[in-house]
C-alpha cells in the first residue's frame, strides 16, 4: 500500500515534468467526456420536455380507437369503427371512467376576417376540455347544450386566431370552416409544440355533432373516445374495464382479439421514452468515440513517453524496481492523464449545457449518470489504452534499456 | 581473521547464441571480493568485463558457474528476488550517470529508497542529504541535474549508489564520460570512500584510473588474465602533476 503511494507520486512527478505535452494528450479526454455528457443530458432534457408534454395531456388519460394495420402503405381499420353505441355502453356502465368524448377530426379550410388556414378541426364534446385538461385565454367553452344541438361554435388555438385574426379579438366573432359559419367563443391558452412535434395551438375545437351533421353530413364512426380514468390510481382498471365493455358491445368471442386499441398516457409516456431513450443511447455512442480516439491519443503520447525514458526504466530497473513497479507507475500515469481529462471534460460538458440554454433556451439538466458514464469510460480508456504502453516498459531488458541511445 | 566475502563467482561462464553462432562472453571466472576491497576490472573491449559485470550486478544471469553475493547465492533468484537483492546490496554508477532529467538532485539520490521495501530508510530525505554530503554536493541538493555539470552529475549517481547503504559499489566505466580533472576527481572519491569502509568493484579501459584501485583484474577472451595487488597505487597529486606534465 505504501509503495503504491510511493509510485503514484512518481506517476505524478512525471507528468508534471512534461506540463504542456500531459495537457494536449488529455486535450482529446476532454473533449470526448465534455461530449458525452452534453449529448446524454440533452437527450434526457428532450426526453423530460417530452414527458412534461405528456403528463400535460392530463395523467389519467385513455385513448381508445379502432385497430389499424399497415397494408401496402395505407392505414387498415381492423373490425367495427368505435361509435356513439361504444360510447353510450362506456358512458352508461364504466364506474373507473369520470370523463368521456368521441373525436372526430377532420382536415378543413378555415377563414377568418383577416386570412384563411388550413387546419384540423375536432370534434368533441364539451368533456374534451377537462380530460386534456386544456384551459382558455379568453372567452368560455362549448357547453352540452351546444353539443346535444349541433351548435355552430367553436374553440380556437392561437396560432389557428393570428392567421384568421391576426390583432382583432376573436371571441363572438364568426369564421367559416368549409364555407361554414361558426361562432368563436374561446381562445385556449397557448401550449406549444406537442409531444410528437406537432403545434397543439394550430387547432380549431367544435362539437362533434355540427362537424358529423355539417361537414361529414351523417353520423359516421368516431376516429376514437378519450376518457379520464376517476384518479391516477385508477388507469389501469379503467382501461380493463372499457375493454370488456367494447368486446361485449363488440360481441368479440372470448377466443378472438380485440378489434380495437386502448392505450393510456402512462403508456404513451413508455413509448415516447424508448424513443428518446435509444435517441440518447445513439448520441452517447457517437461521443463516445471521441472518448476512443482520445484514449488512443493517450496510447500514443504513453508509447512515445516508454521510448523516450527507455533510459530512465532501465535505471529505475537497475536500482531495483520490480517490472509491477514500473507497469503500475506508467499505467497510474495514463489513468491519472484520463481521469483530470475526466473532471476537465466534466466542467467543459457542464458550462457547455448552460451556454446552450443561455444561447438557445433548451434548458439541459446535466444528468448525473452522464458525469458518471463519462468520467467511468475516462477511466476505463486510461486503463486500457495506458496498459499495452506500461507493459512495454515493464517487460525491458534493463541491460539494453541502460544502454538506450 | 578472514574477511567476509562480498563477492564469489565459482566457473561463471556465459554463453550468447545468436542464430547458429555460439559466443563465449565468459569462460570459466572465478574471482573473489573482500569486504573492504577496491578492486579495478581491466580489459580491451569485448574482453567480456561488461558481462561480468552485468552478473555480478544481478542484470544478467550467468550460463553455467554459480554466484554468491554477500553469501546469498543469486542463481537461485527470480525477477523480484533479484529486484530486490539490487536494491539492497548494490549500487551502481554507470559511464553516462543516467540521472532523471529535470529532477534535483535530492530525489535522484532518493530513487532507490523508493522500490527498499524493507521499510529501513524511511526518511528518504534524510538519508539522500547524507549521501550528498559524502560526495561534497551539499551545496546542490535542490539543484536540478541539468543545472549541474558532468563531474557534479557523476556525484549525484555515487551518491544514489551509496544512498541505500550496499553490500559493494559497482562502477561501469564512471569516468568514461568526464575530463581529465573530473574523472581523477571521482577516482579520488572512490578511494576515500573506499577508506570509509565502503567495497567498490570498477570497470574502466582507462589504466591511470584503474591504478587508483587496490587490486586489478585483467580480462582477456573472457577470462581472468592476471589478478594482482597493485603496488603504486595512483593518488589524486601524482595523478594531477602527471596531467600537468603531459599538458607541457
Amino acid at each position: 500500500m505504501q509503495q503504491l503511494f510511493k509510485t503514484i507520486k512518481v506517476a505524478f512527478q512525471a507528468i508534471n515534468k512534461n506540463r504542456s505535452r500531459s495537457l494536449l494528450t488529455v486535450l482529446g479526454i476532454i473533449i470526448g467526456v465534455g461530449a458525452v455528457i452534453m449529448t446524454i443530458s440533452a437527450g434526457e432534457g428532450a426526453n423530460k420536455q417530452v414527458q412534461d408534454q405528456i403528463s400535460g395531456l392530463g395523467t389519467n388519460l385513455l385513448m381508445i380507437y379502432t385497430k389499424m394495420e399497415h397494408r401496402g402503405g395505407t392505414h387498415v381499420r381492423l373490425g367495427r369503427p368505435i361509435d356513439k353505441k361504444d360510447f353510450d355502453i362506456i358512458q352508461k356502465n364504466a364506474v373507473w371512467i369520470s370523463k368521456l368524448s368521441p373525436l372526430v377530426n377532420v382536415g378543413a379550410q378555415a377563414a377568418g376576417p383577416n386570412g384563411y388556414k388550413s387546419t384540423v378541426v375536432y370534434g368533441v364534446n364539451h368533456e374534451y376540455f377537462d380530460i386534456l385538461s386544456r384551459e382558455l385565454s379568453s372567452g368560455d367553452f362549448f357547453k352540452e347544450e351546444d353539443v346535444k344541438s349541433a351548435g355552430k361554435v367553436c374553440v380556437i388555438g392561437e396560432t389557428t386566431r393570428e392567421e384568421l385574426f391576426m390583432d382583432l379579438d376573436p371571441i363572438g366573432r364568426q369564421i367559416r370552416i368549409d364555407k361554414i359559419p361558426f361562432t368563436v367563443v374561446g381562445l385556449l391558452k397557448e401550449e406549444g409544440q406537442g409531444a410528437m412535434g406537432q403545434d397543439q395551438d394550430d387547432i380549431i375545437l367544435a362539437p362533434y355533432t355540427t362537424i358529423q351533421d355539417r361537414l361529414f353530413g351523417h353520423r359516421r364512426g368516431y376516429d376514437m373516445i378519450m376518457a379520464s380514468a376517476l384518479n391516477e390510481n385508477s388507469v389501469a382498471d379503467a382501461k380493463m374495464e372499457a375493454s370488456e365493455l367494447l368486446r361485449e358491445s363488440h360481441k368479440i368471442r372470448d377466443f378472438e382479439k380485440d378489434d380495437f386499441e386502448i392505450t393510456t398516457q402512462v403508456e404513451l409516456q413508455e413509448i415516447t421514452g424508448n424513443i428518446t431513450g435509444i435517441l440518447t443511447i445513439l448520441l452517447g455512442a457517437i461521443a463516445s468515440i471521441s472518448l476512443i480516439v482520445g484514449g488512443i491519443g493517450i496510447m500514443n503520447i504513453m508509447l512515445v513517453s516508454v521510448t523516450e525514458r527507455t533510459r530512465e526504466i532501465g535505471t529505475r530497473l537497475a536500482i531495483g524496481a520490480r517490472e509491477s513497479d514500473i507497469l503500475t507507475q506508467f499505467l497510474i500515469e495514463a489513468v491519472v492523464l484520463s481521469l483530470a481529462g475526466g473532471i476537465l471534460g466534466t466542467v467543459l460538458g457542464i458550462i457547455g449545457n448552460i451556454v446552450i440554454y443561455k444561447l438557445t433556451d433548451f434548458y439541459i439538466p446535466t444528468a448525473p449518470y452522464s458525469i458518471m458514464i463519462g468520467f467511468g469510460f475516462a477511466a476505463l480508456v486510461g486503463i486500457a489504452f495506458g496498459y499495452f504502453p506500461a507493459r512495454k516498459a515493464a517487460k525491458l531488458n534493463p541491460i539494453d534499456a541502460l544502454r538506450y541511445e | 581473521m578472514a574477511a567476509k566475502k562480498v563477492i564469489e563467482t565459482k566457473n561463471l561462464s556465459k554463453v550468447f547464441k545468436n542464430g547458429e553462432i555460439e559466443v563465449h562472453a565468459l569462460t570459466d571466472v572465478n574471482i573473489f571480493i573482500e569486504e573492504g576491497e577496491f578492486v579495478a576490472i581491466m580489459g580491451a573491449s569485448g574482453s567480456g568485463k561488461s558481462t561480468l559485470l552485468n552478473i555480478l550486478g544481478c542484470l544478467d544471469k550467468p550460463t553455467e558457474g554459480e554466484y554468491y553475493l554477500d553469501g546469498v547465492f543469486v542463481n537461485d533468484l527470480n525477477k523480484n528476488q533479484l529486484a530486490a537483492i539490487r536494491n539492497q546490496k548494490i549500487g551502481f554508477i554507470f559511464q553516462s550517470y543516467n540521472l532523471l532529467s529535470r529532477t534535483t538532485a535530492l530525489e535522484n539520490v532518493a530513487l532507490p529508497l523508493i522500490y527498499n521495501r524493507t521499510g529501513k530508510f524511511s526518511n528518504a530525505e534524510e538519508h539522500a542529504k547524507k549521501a550528498l554530503e559524502k560526495v561534497g554536493l551539499e551545496n546542490r541538493i535542490y539543484h536540478k541535474t541539468n543545472q549541474l555539470s558532468g563531474g557534479e552529475q557523476q556525484r549525484v549517481a555515487i551518491a544514489r549508489a551509496l544512498v541505500n547503504d550496499p553490500a559493494i559499489i559497482l562502477s561501469d566505466e564512471a569516468t568514461g564520460n568526464l575530463d581529465s580533472k573530473a574523472s581523477i576527481d571521482v577516482a579520488d572519491l572512490f578511494v576515500k570512500l573506499n577508506d570509509q569502509g565502503k567495497t567498490i568493484l570498477m570497470i574502466t579501459h582507462e589504466p591511470d584510473i584503474g591504478q587508483f584501485a587496490k587490486r586489478m583484474i585483467y580480462m582477456r577472451d573472457g577470462r581472468v588474465l592476471t589478478d594482482e595487488f597493485i603496488k603504486n597505487r595512483n593518488t589524486k597529486e601524482s595523478a594531477m602533476r602527471e596531467l600537468e606534465l603531459t599538458a607541457k
